[in-house]
């Protein structure tokens, strides 16, 4: 494929704690040809902030994301709260200053999300992966509600060689991570992600797989510390045709 | 009148208009403007025999849904022969003798239950909500059976509308542990939609009511029972005279009752 | 709302999380209706109704002077009086001196949140006169000395067993634990409560501007009951709820009823006019419109919050909330629970003392997705967040964590400047050393961080983060990224 390159967004926490599923990406996208750039001087998006209330920080970290995608004409990225608060939270973001904000509404515009960029922008469904084994699939909030985006990850999953997709009850019920909430309310957070995992363990599957890392952090936590034995991946890790490398 | 100034005057400033600048209804015309009803009430008054019938099976089906038991009459003979019945085989929940009470109303008049029972003398006691009659309270209470004729049915829901008028007291489909309802086929409407376009015309009515189905709680770990407050079962009494059906071009008018049988 | 002091936020939550009863009960409501809502909400011919609806709602506070003076007219031309009560005290001065000049010694309530949110039942009370909940959960609420922790279904945190034990210790009956049973003791006993009754107070559902009407829905029948049977019937009512017309009625008639318990219709739909007259023979002989204001004007004038008085408390939002699905009712210490609770109860009772509720969500968005009119609650509970972080004059809101509104100060330098950013990640790798056991997984935190890890592990930072990982491996024989996006080529 040609055309002009796809800047990778990797959101914060894949950067920090788990570079295998950008890695992933880079797979993935290179399989298929698409030429890639990354933006190096990236950071975080903002959303902690914002959904914290702090607004003026997180304009800041809008504000240096958009200088440092300003000349990407494609941007995408393996999460979807990431893209939500790119898309629908920047522009919010600058009162008053209508420049800033239509800057922030046209980024928005061209920033896709991992799955929705393959399937809707790309059109591709079936990427050649390979994955033996069953997985289940998790509807992180941001993504499936936010965005409006649950197919597409599907249709990914239901092409790759050797996997079978299992639903699980509630797949779209929020799995209790929420930020700085999971801090603050553990007791709650634990006990949300707790109704995952049993959904998440009724299904039988060896695996659960989503498009938002921090869910996956979530849920692969607790399971950690229960000891179970369910493998945790994001669609990216699935679809490189690579194995269990969460950690 | 002083709390009312002031309360609306600190929502005019909530609003961010001047406070003290009231503001007269007639320069807002369109939150008060009425959408034009007339189709829907050409629609009920045009509907045909089938189409009638076939509201009759749709409330017919959702009435049992909703544990209401629906009995389709064809005279008022055989209206009074089910009440009757009702009347016989059913005992009081509150009080050790059977009461009966019914609306003031020229459909349950035509039933002549006064009559049916001082007759076969069976220590039933019935009672007409007479509007001046000073114990109407303490009849009310005393019954266990009460009968009224509800102004419209809904068959969507199968809901009755109850309009509250002189000698059609609320009570009487409230107090008694048995509510029978006496509905004309021709009073029978598709939904709500249709039933609020013959609402619109009565606005002037102070107080009315819609019924769908028994009293009902699920506050006990969601489990339905029947029969919280108010009646415990509510029996339709579907008037259907095949007479309506012989003559589809001269349908009656919803909401005026037929004088005669 | 009551000043003792009530659990916090996450205690009464731990609490509801560790009662299985409770944990089992709200799984069964918001299995069905729930999910049941949604599936209404997904099947409805009309998909365009619930936007409307919603815009009506919006109209009619654009214009709540003149729907309001409309609806005073209209009713007092029926004969009722209307008394318009800015706060939740004049309220009850208003009610305490009806029930006073009727001499009234029993009071018989409909289930009303209005009547809870300006916490009538005290002055009552104190004023010597009995006052009865009539529905059959808050009766039993009432009658353990307990709070309502569902808006629809109060007692949903109670069983039948203690339902059981309790109706034996208060009404002295045999105990029983068969709901049938159960409801007819509390049938008789509430129906000489109600039969006896000098006073009617409830609440009201939707007035209806245009026909100067109330209207008011139950299953049960004893709010019927209490406007027909009692002398006198005083109607608390929110000052937004309200509809200008007839046909608006309809149609929030329609979603109130659907979002609530997936009727079509509830059993009673009353509409009230006024006292009893010839036309209305066994009506109250008094009828006492009370329209309430108690903070609801402020929210009003905040554009960014005017929303929330779309709701028509339906409590859909409560059975599909995933938060509320955990910790239930009690937690919101408010009348109003549940994610509307928890926009509502900052705004009408003090964001800062309520901040638990502002910040206690995960903004997963179900409750938006569920509201039967459309209302974004996760947008304004990220709004009370912004009052929270910084303080706010218009809501006499102060900054609420200073000590956190200086960390995102410190994280706002790190984000905007890559060299800081990247020195602070390696900083952080180097300083989590000695927590990464042996499975590469913290498992023990100081501070804050405990919260995550007292019952989850947490992923160590990466030796190398991505960002390196693309300058050592990826970077190689591709385009400097502004290059090539400057040329657009490949």
């Amino acid at each position: 494929m040609t055309g002009a390159p796809v800047s990778l967004f990797i959101q914060c926490l894949v950067d920090s704690m788990f570079p295998e599923v950008g890695e992933a990406m880079v797979r993935v996208f290179d399989r298929l040809a698409v030429p890639l750039a990354y933006p190096e001087g990236q950071t975080c998006c903002g959303q902690p902030a914002y959904n914290s209330g702090y607004r003026r920080e997180a304009a800041a970290a809008a504000r240096h994301f958009i200088e440092v995608f300003a000349e990407a004409e494609t941007i995408v990225c393996p999460s979807g709260s990431c893209v939500h608060m790119v898309r629908h939270h920047y522009p919010e973001l600058f009162p008053g200053d209508p420049v800033m904000a239509e800057r922030a509404r046209a980024i928005g515009a061209r920033t896709f999300e991992f799955s929705e960029y393959l399937v809707d922008v790309l059109r591709v469904t079936d990427v050649m992966a390979e994955y033996p084994g069953t997985v289940t699939y998790h509807d992180s909030c941001h993504l499936s509600r936010g965005l409006g985006i649950a197919r597409q990850p599907r249709m990914l999953l239901e092409n790759v060689r050797g996997l079978e997709l299992i639903e699980m009850a509630n797949s779209d019920t929020c799995c209790g991570f929420g930020g700085t909430f999971s801090i603050n309310y553990p007791e709650i957070s634990v006990a949300m992600v707790d109704e995952k995992i049993t959904n998440i363990l009724a299904t039988g599957a060896d695996a659960v797989v989503g498009c938002d890392i921090s869910c996956l952090m979530n849920i692969g936590g607790r399971l950690s510390r229960r000891g179970e034995k369910v493998k945790v991946l994001h669609l990216a890790q699935v679809l490189a045709g690579v194995e269990g490398e969460s950690k | 009148m002083d709390s009312q100034n002031a309360f609306l005057r600190n929502i005019r400033q909530s609003l961010g208009l001047s406070p003290d600048e009231e503001r007269p209804k007639r320069l807002f015309p369109a939150l008060f403007a009425k959408t034009d009803t007339t189709l829907i009430l050409q629609g009920i008054k045009n509907r045909t025999a089938e189409q009638q019938d076939e509201l009759v099976e749709l409330l017919k089906t959702n009435a049992r849904a909703l544990s209401i038991t629906t009995h389709i009459v064809r005279t008022y003979e055989e209206a009074a022969a089910v009440i009757i019945h009702l009347v016989r085989t059913k005992s009081p929940e509150f009080t050790p003798t059977k009461h009966i009470i019914h609306h003031d109303h020229p459909d349950l008049a035509a039933l002549q239950l006064w009559k049916r029972f001082d007759r076969e003398g069976e220590g039933v006691t019935v009672h007409t909500t007479f509007s001046p009659d000073r114990q109407l309270r303490e009849k009310t209470i005393a019954s266990f059976i009460g009968i009224t004729a509800p102004d419209i049915g809904v068959a969507d829901s199968a809901t009755l509308v109850q309009f509250t008028a002189t000698g059609c007291p609320r009570s009487t489909s409230l107090v008694p542990s048995i509510h029978i309802a006496f509905l004309k086929k021709e009073n029978l409407v598709a939904d709500l939609r249709e039933a609020y376009a013959l609402l619109r015309e009565r606005a002037r009515l102070d107080s009315y009511v819609f019924i769908t189905g028994p009293s009902k709680t699920a506050d006990i770990e969601a489990q339905m029972v029947h029969g919280a407050h108010g009646p415990r079962e509510v029996h339709l009494l579907l008037f259907c005279l095949s007479v309506v059906a012989e003559t589809p071009n001269e349908a009656p008018i919803p909401l005026v009752p037929l004088k005669e049988e | 709302m009551n000043n003792t002091n009530p659990p916090t936020y996450r205690s009464a939550a731990a609490a509801g999380i560790a009662s299985p009863r409770l944990q089992k009960s709200l799984h069964g409501l918001q299995d069905r209706f729930g999910k049941g809502a949604m599936e209404i909400w997904a099947t409805m011919d009309d998909r365009e109704m619930r936007h409307r609806v919603k815009d009506s709602r919006m109209n009619t506070f654009a214009h709540l002077d003149i729907i309001l003076a409309e609806l005073a007219k209209n009713v007092r031309a029926r004969g009722g009086q209307v008394h318009f009560a800015a706060t939740a005290q004049e309220a009850i001065d208003y009610t305490l001196a009806v029930a006073k000049k009727n001499k009234v010694k029993r009071v018989v309530k409909g289930k009303s949140m209005t009547s809870a949110e300006i916490n009538i039942d005290p002055a009552l009370e104190g004023a010597s006169i009995e006052v009865v909940e009539t529905d059959l959960g808050e009766y039993i609420i009432q009658l353990a000395g307990d709070k309502p922790s569902h808006i629809i279904a109060p007692c949903i945190h109670l069983d039948r067993n203690q339902i059981g034990e309790l109706f034996a210790e208060k009404l002295g009956i045999d105990y029983s634990n068969d709901p049938p049973t159960l409801t007819m003791a509390a049938r008789s006993a509430l129906r000489e409560k109600m039969l006896g009754a000098e006073m009617g107070l409830t609440g009201c559902n939707l007035a209806c501007a245009e026909t100067g009407q109330i209207s008011l829905v139950s299953n049960e029948g004893n709010i019927r009951m209490a406007t027909t049977m009692p002398p006198v019937l005083v109607a608390l009512m929110g000052m937004e709820r309200v509809v200008a017309t007839l046909d608006e009625h309809r149609e929030a008639l329609h979603l109130l009823t659907r979002g609530a318990a997936l009727q079509k219709l509830s059993t009673y739909v009353s509409f009230l006019g006024g006292p009893a007259n010839a036309d209305d023979p066994d009506g109250p002989k008094e009828f006492h419109l009370v329209i309430i204001d108690n903070g609801r004007s402020k929210i009003l004038a905040d554009p960014e919050f005017r929303e929330v008085l779309a709701c028509i408390r339906c409590g859909a939002c409560l059975n599909i909330c995933p938060v509320y699905g955990k910790i239930g009712g009690h937690a919101y210490n408010s009348p109003y629970c549940g994610p509307i609770g928890a926009v509502v109860t900052p705004l009408l009772d003090g964001i800062n003392k309520h901040a638990d509720l502002c910040k206690g969500e995960t903004l997963c968005g179900a409750c938006k997705d569920i509201c039967t009119v459309e209302i974004d609650l996760p947008r304004m509970l990220a709004a009370l967040r912004h009052k929270l972080a910084y303080g706010s004059d218009r809501w006499n809101t102060r900054q609420h964590n200073p000590i956190e509104a200086y960390v995102y100060s410190l994280w706002k330098l790190l984000v905007s400047n890559s060299f800081l950013y990247r020195l602070s990640l390696r900083l952080g790798w180097l300083l989590q050393r000695p927590f990464v056991k042996k499975n590469k997984m913290i498992s023990k935190m100081a501070g804050l961080a405990d919260g995550w890890t007292a019952d989850r592990d947490l992923p160590p930072l990466a030796g190398r983060t991505f960002t390196d990982l693309w300058k050592r491996k990826y970077a190689v024989g591709r385009p400097s990224a502004s290059k090539a996006q400057k040329k657009g080529g490949s």
